[in-house]
């Protein structure tokens, strides 16, 4: 490439903004308008791009929607109850409470589609409960909070699937079905970890719950744990859009933690009303840029010419997607995910799609190389996000994170050999793929 | 800073916040509206839909102006982290200095488009696009505004806010 054509420099000038610490989103629509002054183009087509994408993206609105409802899910005192649900299920093992740390961030992930949202929030209650009495170390307990965090958007509902969806024109019900047993898989592999560690490093045992308990604990989850049958029974039965089930999830959660729990005032709806805006902003605006930057690709015929050069190889589809992994997976420790979503993803798409890869099996290995991502040193903000919370140091984090981060390189292996495991489930529900 | 607009300031945010709890209130409110009509009513309705992308539209940038706070957008903070306080004081000036000029270098042309999109209006509530679309002439000054008062901060010699990682919201 020529470095000093139009669309090298503003690629340039959007990779030093980024690295210098300027938001994402702003280095985007930054870097698109130096490519438009360059090329002498019209400078205003870099609004008219980011408003008519912002415009007719119907589906994006899935993701304030899931957010607000994981935030009405998560006020009041239903995140205690499900966290004793947990409890009373898995509690009694040796490392009870670490395997607790997992459930909970599968009964979570059910419920939020936003890995760093679980953190804060039932992620940083599971730290203090592990920490306290000096049960387990501090950067075990950070780094399991964060390893287990990332099942969040792999089990529907998913906020990266919609974006895949919106990227890719795949359907948002096989993806999120999709997502089922990835996201389990890694539950599972991390549970085997623990339970594997767990006599070598002596882990607590917890006072068991009387399994006789078990029918009036999970009565009294029971409503909570209702909310992701509902959601994703109102996707699969075709009834409503999936933005509409997003809509419907949110007046659930709403209704259930007001009227049955009793414990949200206007007080709290304002706030999660706020917050939710708060987290909607921040992605809206990567998504902003992404949709500018995106037309600079398109114009560039980017995709094209990387299939071309791709097919120079005569690439066999596994070794393409080992290919896409490995690059993915590097970006991920540098970049942020929501970027590579929306730029890299779109332009490994076409090669993909012309190998017969199946775009629903692609989205969901590369969703979990992303989510991957916010652990690896040295840019993961899932760490960073863990170091703040537990106040440890990120070396020591990090050290704590590697078995995780090698079980879960084995389950991504397993994921992307076997396209099976992906999609299952959606051919269960009609997915002809 | 003067106390008064400092108190000014935060009273102008909490009434920015307002906003943006509304927009999403809003937005929430028109999907239940729909959803009621089509399942139970029987009566799909289109208005619902364009309201609630309308609002999303609006969330987004006003919120990018107004709502969200340096220390809360996603960024890559390893090098400006790491580096010494000076570093950070000239890094912090060639970044805004660059998105000045290119939101600066664009606002005609942005300003031109808008207007011009006074010819169309959306198809159900008919409201002209070119007011529709304002928010982002209003974004785009906003972005201006803010790192110019970045950068006098910055050509002072004081240090920006540090960033706060438990409060990062990707959506990730």
């Amino acid at each position: 490439m020529n470095p000093t054509n139009p669309f090298a420099l503003a690629v340039m000038a959007i990779v030093a903004l980024s690295l210098l610490g300027l938001p994402i989103g702003h280095a985007m629509i930054g870097g698109s308008v130096l490519y438009l002054l360059l090329a002498g183009l019209d400078m205003g087509t870099a609004a008219e791009q980011l408003l008519n994408g912002m415009y007719t993206s119907f589906v994006l609105l899935a993701i304030p929607l899931f957010i607000l409802a994981a935030e009405f899910m998560t006020s009041g005192s239903i995140t205690e109850r499900l966290l004793r649900f947990c409890n009373a299920l898995v509690g009694r093992f040796r490392g009870g409470l670490a395997q607790v740390n997992v459930v909970q961030s599968v009964v979570f992930a059910s419920m939020s589609g936003s890995a760093l949202a679980d953190a804060a929030g039932s992620g940083k209650l599971m730290q203090k409960l592990m920490t306290q009495d000096g049960k387990y170390t501090a950067s075990f307990a950070a780094a399991l909070t964060a390893a287990s965090s990332v099942m969040g958007p792999i089990i529907p509902p998913s906020i990266p699937l919609v974006l895949y969806a919106l990227v890719s024109d795949t359907s948002i019900g096989y993806l999120f079905l999709g997502g089922v047993v990835p996201g389990l898989l890694i539950g599972v592999v991390q549970m085997l970890l623990i339970a594997f560690t767990a006599r070598r490093r002596n882990f607590p045992v917890e006072k068991p719950v009387p399994l006789r308990e078990l029918p009036r604990v999970t009565w009294q989850a029971f409503p909570a744990l209702m909310m992701p049958v509902i959601l994703l029974g109102c996707l699969y039965s075709g009834v409503t859009t999936p933005t509409e089930a997003a809509a419907l999830a949110a007046a659930y959660a709403l209704l259930v933690s007001a009227f049955l729990y009793r414990t949200v005032g206007w007080c709290d709806v304002y706030n999660s009303l706020l917050a939710s805006a708060r987290i909607t902003i921040s992605i809206g605006m990567l998504i902003a840029g992404a949709l500018v930057f995106n037309y600079v690709i398109t114009v560039e015929n980017i995709p094209k010419t990387l299939g071309a050069m791709l097919k120079v190889y005569e690439l066999s589809p596994l070794t393409f997607l080992l290919f896409a992994n490995l690059l993915l997976l590097i970006l991920g420790c540098f970049l942020e995910g929501t970027t590579i979503l929306l730029i890299i993803v779109p332009v490994l798409l076409p090669t993909a799609q012309a190998l017969g890869i199946d775009p629903v099996h692609f989205g969901v290995v590369a969703v979990v190389n992303i989510m991957i991502g916010l652990i690896t040193p040295p840019y993961g903000l899932l760490l960073f996000m863990m170091v703040k919370i537990a106040e440890v140091t990120l070396k020591d984090l990090v050290r704590e994170v590697m078995p995780f981060l090698a079980v879960m390189f084995g389950a991504l292996a397993l994921i992307t050999l076997i396209p099976g495991l992906v999609l299952f489930l959606p051919r269960l529900m009609g997915y002809q793929g | 800073m003067n106390p008064f607009v400092g108190k000014a300031g935060a009273w102008l945010r909490r009434r920015a916040e307002n906003v943006a709890a509304a927009l999403l209130a809003v937005m929430f409110a028109a999907f239940i509206v729909q959803i009621v009509f089509r399942y139970v009513f029987n009566f799909p309705i289109g208005w619902t839909s364009e309201l609630s992308v309308i609002t999303w539209l609006w969330l987004v940038l006003w919120g990018a102006a107004f709502v969200v706070k340096e220390s809360e957008e996603i960024r890559f903070d390893l090098i400006h982290g790491a580096a010494g306080r000076r570093t950070r004081l000239a890094i912090g000036i060639i970044t805004g200095v660059s998105i000045v000029a290119l939101y600066a270098v664009s606002l005609p042309a942005t300003v031109s488009y808008v207007s011009f999109m006074k010819v169309e209006k959306t198809s159900y509530l008919k409201i002209r696009f070119d007011y529709l679309f304002s928010i982002y002439v209003l974004f785009a000054v906003a972005v201006i505004v803010r790192y110019l008062w970045i950068l006098s901060h910055l050509l002072r010699g004081k240090d920006p806010e540090a960033r706060d990682s438990t409060t990062l919201s990707s959506g990730l």
